[in-house]
């Protein structure tokens, strides 16, 4: 299907406000199982987007930019990702295959966009010895157009040139990669997962990995069900613990309040 | 605990930050140009155009901590600008850089890793079997974490410094146990999510057997287990980070097909 004008425009726009939401508001506009989801509610094909936006979102659970790391952006790969997956006619799997280096491209516009801001700061640093305040503030704002713009100008100049270009590998695509893709599709959330295993304090909690292995392997438990059990030995832990506190606070005797709320 | 009123200046200085802090975020002093923009409606308030030059210079230095907890750094910030106006200067600004460490691991681990481990986990579950119905727990937790951060904020002005070791090991309790949630959703997502079946079949003669039945004798989700184990062998091995993991995986899927050991 052809891409119509106002597709572009809202999912350029979605692009900007993702990326803002994801810095100051977070309402999970960034997590690219929204944007699929998203792209797919516009081109009208949901499904299509929420697998190509829950696949890559496997990908990066619990990475953050901490302390301004820049990491793969599948926000802006699960908007393309699906666009194109869904102009092609070629499934999900195809969507993902394109979305991956999107989202890794996208890391070096990340960097651009972060650097360029530092000018904004020599600004500001400027306008403050000058005592100009209001001023300095503005160059805060200011910094949401390089920002907005790593996001926005590729998603714009994607959805505008980008059909030829998936049509070109679509044609061109030989079955035995194609294929190759899809299991690759397959193992790829392994990464995400592998990511809180060395992230998450896994080794004292072993036990808990275990459990909830048992209970979607074995009982077929949906995930769902398995972060409910969770949070019941999640409750039992904090409660435990809190007994122990408040038992040493009775024994000290310190008469002080605990403050446990 | 006494209800302190906080004056209007100091409600404005929370808002900036929540809608517009993260906007002018730099390599060189990350987030003190949003830190300082926040601030404004504080050094406004002073007289006399030295202080407002001392304040201004203190609150645009270097800062970075973690977004949601910043508030309660602005919030003891705010009660030392009203009670002691530029003269806690000094303070403020060994203030920030004492805390923003302290309370950036703890709020990076527990407004972000583990939230984005469980919503992340079940949402992406639930697209993958075509239900966008997951989506708002983020919108739920984007509330919640409004909520905690006006509370932060709140706690910081009332309180002072000395609140930030003790909601440190508030908030260390709540980390541990949702750890032991976000743990347990993991290995829910082992067999769930990963999609690897094992291609290759014996043939002897008429008799043939797949090496997936074998597997399926010995434990379910064989293959997904093995292959996560895989990536994490990769991910922790020198040299190695997660794009080039992700490329890697790329190719060993290609290849995995090909040689019909993974369908």
């Amino acid at each position: 299907m052809e891409i119509q004008w106002w597709q572009i425009l809202l999912l350029t726009i979605y692009a900007g406000w993702a990326f803002y939401d994801g810095n100051n508001t977070t309402f999970g506009m960034v997590k690219p199982t929204m944007a699929g989801f998203f792209a797919g509610l516009v081109l009208g094909d949901i499904q299509t987007g929420l697998v190509v936006g829950g696949t890559l979102n496997l990908l990066v659970l619990g990475i953050g930019n901490f302390g301004g790391a820049s990491i793969p952006d599948y926000m802006t790969g699960a908007l393309l990702g699906t666009a194109f997956a869904i102009q092609s006619g070629q499934g999900a799997e195809f969507g993902v295959t394109l979305a991956i280096p999107i989202g890794l491209l996208m890391i070096q516009l990340d960097i651009l966009a972060r650097f360029s801001n530092t000018f904004f700061q020599h600004r500001a640093e400027k306008f403050i010895g000058e005592g100009k305040y209001d001023k300095a503030a503005t160059m805060n704002l200011l910094g949401i157009i390089p920002q907005s713009l790593s996001r926005m100008l590729p998603v714009f100049l994607a959805l505008v040139f980008g059909s030829a270009f998936v049509e070109l590998v679509v044609n061109n695509l030989p079955m035995w990669l194609m294929n190759g893709l899809k299991t690759a599709g397959g193992i790829l959330p392994s990464l995400g997962i592998a990511i809180l295993l060395h992230y998450l304090p896994v080794s004292a909690n072993i036990m808990y990995l275990i459990a909830g292995f048992v209970l979607a392997a074995y009982l077929k438990v949906p995930v769902l069900g398995a972060a409910l059990v969770g949070l019941a030995m999640a409750i039992h832990s904090f409660q435990s613990e809190k007994d122990e506190v408040q038992q040493a606070a009775a024994a000290v005797n310190a008469g002080g309040d605990m403050g446990d709320e | 605990m006494s209800k302190v009123e906080m004056t209007k200046d100091c409600k404005k200085v929370f808002w900036r930050w929540y809608f517009l802090g993260g906007c002018g975020w730099n390599y060189e002093k990350m987030q003190g140009l949003g830190y300082y923009f926040s601030m404004l409606p504080m050094i406004k308030k002073q007289q006399n155009e030295e202080d407002k030059q001392t304040l201004a210079k203190t609150e645009v230095q270097f800062f970075n901590t973690n977004n949601t907890m910043a508030p309660i750094i602005m919030g003891v910030d705010c009660a030392l600008q009203d009670e002691k106006g530029a003269e806690a200067a000094d303070t403020i600004a060994a203030l920030k850089t004492g805390m923003m460490g302290p309370l950036a691991g703890i709020g990076d681990t527990l407004f972000h890793v583990i939230p984005s481990t469980i919503i992340g986990s079940i949402a992406s579950y639930m697209a993958l079997e075509g239900s966008p119905m997951a989506l708002i727990l983020w919108i739920c937790f984007g509330f919640l974490r409004l909520f905690c951060m006006k509370n932060f904020f709140a706690l910081g002005y009332r309180e002072g410094a000395k609140i930030v070791s003790e909601i440190g090991n508030r908030l260390k309790k709540i980390t541990k146990a949702a750890n032991i949630l976000g743990i347990t959703v993991i290995g829910a997502l082992i067999p769930s999510v990963v999609n690897a079946k094992f291609a290759y079949e014996f043939t002897r003669g008429e008799v043939s057997i797949s090496v997936q039945e074998l597997a399926d004798r010995i434990m379910p989700a064989l293959a997904p287990t093995l292959v996560v184990f895989f990536a994490y062998w990769l991910l922790g091995r020198k040299n190695m980070n997660s794009t080039r993991v992700t490329l890697l995986l790329v190719v060993i899927g290609i290849l995995a097909y090909n040689f019909r050991i993974l369908a």
